[in-house]
């Protein structure tokens, strides 16, 4: 009821001012001639669709519907990188974390920041176009700091999701809100913190909450009237599985099955409060009409008593049909999951080559193990996993009272961090964590949508922290080259056709390294943590590269609240 | 016929205002029960009590709906959150959110509390959620300048799970010694 009005008020304020601005009178936020060809803001589907072949633009979250993030223009390359200098830096109003992926639409560039705010900027100069700050509800959990990832673009809308478990799609000229919809319920746990992802008239959206014992999912809304059109729930209501007691690796989990039976049956499954999120973008396979997108973990994160099975589909790859939501495949890592290890980083639809080394499509996607695992997209099988990128030890010991030291740290090897690839090179880039923890079980019942991790993961403060990029043959699985970083790594990357791979650090570096050899060929500090991924765009016939600089919450990262956006020195 | 929609308009508003009376009234009044231990102007009548005025809005909700579910024990506050439907506890929380936080004049902690203190904030990341100036947001309470006697008790009720609606805080405050809590609440009254 309460809803149903508030979004008839909401459409009421929107023809309102939609009546104003026809009107006539020139209004102060309208966005000028976008670029030399003309004003065309509307995002078609066929725009998205060509995304990955487009060297103007950067329509997705991670550059196209396959996620590659390679960018297919080659001005600023390998020969010239040298030259790249800011070319402007906007200040955002918010000093917080900052996880976003810039969206450029025909020189306007879509940037979100932690909170809910949304900035439409000239992506020539970096003029504020218009600024949206959502109303936050009063009722926000989350786990992991206030982010946002960005947005999506459609029509002539743009949409993002929010901390209090809203969708709300704006008008692309002035910011406007058009609709709002509640996704779900944030007093149980529910939060928003990924991009949505646009693709035929749907915009789809996971969520957070494995840290609250919410039962996960993934829903598509229409994107004209924010109405539900299907629910993906990621947690079946027989969430049990087949016991397994090895990993997709063939490590043994030391599961306690007997013990697991034994409460099954006592307490049933606990599909209700299993948890399971989904937040980054799914991958959108257009031939098949397929989604493959990774489920996070099962909740309480590290005590598996009151969770008995495979808790299926936390720690999975799962694909769903993209119109009906309907279950197509899906592969687990770990089943059973007391460790937090779970799947985030998005993953990537290309060829690769199978065991017999045939070409077939396949998904990449990278573990908080530290693995990038290969999978044939026909049904989600296991291909081959490379080698660790980061240490492993004692895997997989269980957490006790007193702390279990395990590598990696419950925040990997890779986390929400998406990978680039360079299909010519057949490399698929990743940016890692080594951080050195024990991981503590202390168990406790369902707290109502609150944080209820059933223990703790601690940094153990003694042991030396660092990151690396990592390059991975995805058609073998061997690391092709490695370059080790001062901080454990977090943001993102992004490889360009002019072989060039840019990912930033902790520290403030931002730094372009040769895609074939991992040399570092250019670096700007600037002067917070490059903790988001980068994007690319070319506008008035020149090529940019941009990227966030604010820190990181989750692992306190200096914070900072700057978009720069580099070009090369004529 | 003009006339007629504008006057069915102007009754829909009045009906529309007056509601909005009623139910500020009804607030208001519920406002009134608290104030007798919670305080007339937001001091509480009892260091044991805490401070509801300027507290955050998500936090004093989801306060009340525990009390309600009994997830949080307290025989005075089970007894008046029991009957109170949800948008009462969303408007209460509300209502005491917007009001100014009161000052309590709590003497400063000792500099060997402030440095025990330290510690203990930095190894339970008391700053993460509660913000480095101990404020929170949303649903992580303000804990700077709460009165010390309940900020000590339920800081022990969390440790002995007496106070079992946040298992988190429970097991954070149960990795600290007894002598770092007393620390902590000096420090955060004090603030
Ligand atoms: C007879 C005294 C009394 C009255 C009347 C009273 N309270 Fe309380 N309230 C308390 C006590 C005592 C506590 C602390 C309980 C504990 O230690 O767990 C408390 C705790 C609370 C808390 C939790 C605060 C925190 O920081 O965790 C909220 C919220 C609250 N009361 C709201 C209200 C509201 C709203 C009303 C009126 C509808 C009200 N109280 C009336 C005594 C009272
Ligand atoms: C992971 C986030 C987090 C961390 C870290 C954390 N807290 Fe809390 N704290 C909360 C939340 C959320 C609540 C509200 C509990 C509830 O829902 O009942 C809370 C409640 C409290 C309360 C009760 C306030 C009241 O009015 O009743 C105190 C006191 C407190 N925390 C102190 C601390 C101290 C001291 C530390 C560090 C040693 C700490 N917290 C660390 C999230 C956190």
């Amino acid at each position: 009821m309460v809803s149903k009005l508030r979004q008839s008020l909401a459409t009421l304020a929107f023809t309102l001012s939609a009546g104003l601005m026809a009107s006539g009178a020139a209004h102060s936020q309208e966005i000028k001639a976008a670029s030399k060809w003309g004003d065309m803001n509307t995002v078609t589907q066929d725009l998205l669709n060509r995304a990955a072949g487009d060297g103007n633009n950067f329509l997705h979250t991670n550059g196209n519907y396959s996620q590659t993030r390679y960018y297919p223009n080659r001005q600023i390359n390998v020969s010239n990188v040298g030259k790249l200098r800011p070319a402007w830096i906007f200040q955002t109003e918010v000093k917080e974390s900052l996880e976003t992926s810039p969206i450029v639409v025909n020189g306007v560039m879509y940037v979100t920041t932690s909170f809910n705010h949304v900035y439409a900027l000239d992506a020539r100069t970096g003029e504020e176009l218009w600024h949206y700050k959502h109303k936050m509800g009063p009722i926000t959990v989350y786990c992991c700091g206030p982010n946002n990832r960005g947005v999506a673009v459609y029509g002539d809308m743009v949409f993002m999701a929010t901390l209090d478990a809203k969708l709300v799609a704006l008008d692309a000229k002035t910011g406007k809100q058009v609709w709002e919809q509640e996704i779900a319920d944030p007093e149980l746990g529910y939060s928003e913190t990924m991009a949505p992802t646009a693709v035929d008239g749907k915009i789809l959206i996971g969520t957070n909450g494995g840290e609250y014992g919410i039962r996960g999912f993934v829903k598509a809304f229409d994107a004209k009237t924010g109405k539900n059109l299907w629910t993906f729930h990621t947690i079946p209501e027989n969430s049990v599985g087949v016991w397994a007691t090895k990993d997709a690796t063939g490590r043994d989990m030391h599961r306690n099955i007997d013990a697991e039976k034994a409460q099954l049956a006592k307490t049933g499954d606990p599909f209700k409060t299993l948890g399971g999120g989904v937040w980054q973008n799914p991958a959108v396979d257009l031939e098949t009409r397929r989604i493959y997108f990774v489920v996070g973990n099962p909740s309480p994160d590290l005590d598996g008593s009151l969770r008995p099975g495979d808790n299926l589909y936390t720690d999975s790859l799962v694909s769903v049909n993209l119109d009906t939501g309907q279950y197509v495949c899906h592969f687990q890592y770990i089943a059973h999951d007391v460790w937090d290890l779970d799947s985030v980083s998005p993953p990537i639809i290309t060829t690769v080559a199978d065991k017999d080394g045939k070409p077939i499509k396949g998904i990449l996607h990278a573990g908080k193990t530290g693995h990038v695992y290969v999978h044939d997209a026909k049904d989600c099988s296991l291909v081959r996993f490379s080698e660790a990128m980061v240490p492993q030890e004692n895997m997989w010991t269980l957490p006790t009272k007193e702390g279990a030291r395990m590598l990696p740290g419950a925040n990997g090897g890779v986390e929400w961090s998406p990978m680039a690839i360079n299909p010519n090179l057949g490399l698929t880039y990743a940016i890692n964590l080594h951080q050195p923890m024990t991981y503590h079980v202390e168990s406790s019942n369902y707290p109502a949508g609150k944080l209820w991790l059933g223990g703790a993961f601690k940094v153990i403060p003694s042991e030396e922290q660092w990151g690396n990029v990592s390059a991975v043959d995805y058609n073998t699985g061997k690391i092709r080259w490695q370059v080790k970083t001062a901080q454990p790594m977090i943001g993102g990357i992004l490889a360009t056709a002019g072989g060039l791979v840019f990912t930033g650090e902790a520290n403030g570096m931002f730094k372009a390294y040769d895609a074939e050899t991992g040399a570092t060929l250019w670096k700007f500090q600037a002067g917070a943590g490059v903790n988001a991924p980068p994007s690319s765009y070319t506008v008035d016939g020149k090529q940019y590269v941009v990227v966030g600089a604010g820190g990181n919450t989750q692992i306190d990262y200096k914070r900072g609240n700057s978009i720069i956006a580099f070009t090369t020195a004529d | 016929m003009t006339f007629g929609v504008f006057r069915a308009a102007a009754a829909a508003l009045a009906v529309a205002c007056l509601g909005q009376a009623a139910l500020a009234q009804s607030i208001e009044e519920k406002a009134q029960v608290c104030a007798g231990c919670h305080g007339e102007a937001g001091k509480p009548t009892d260091k044991a009590y805490p401070t509801i005025w300027g507290q955050n809005q998500g936090y004093l909700y989801l306060q009340l709906r525990d009390f309600k579910l009994g997830n949080r024990k307290n025989e005075i506050m089970n007894g008046i959150a029991k009957d109170l439907p949800r948008e009462d506890m969303m408007a209460l929380a509300e209502y005491f959110s917007q009001k100014k936080w009161v000052n309590l004049d709590q003497p400063r902690a000792s500099e060997a509390d402030v440095k025990r203190s330290e510690t203990a904030i930095t190894s339970g990341q008391c700053g993460a959620c509660h913000g480095a100036d101990g404020i929170g947001a949303g649903t992580t309470p303000r804990i700077t300048g709460q009165s010390h006697d309940y900020l000590l008790k339920t800081m022990e009720d969390f440790r002995s799970k007496a106070r079992a609606n946040n298992p988190w805080m429970s097991d954070i405050l149960g990795t600290l010694q007894p002598e770092d809590l007393q620390a902590l609440a000096n420090f955060y009254a004090g603030r």
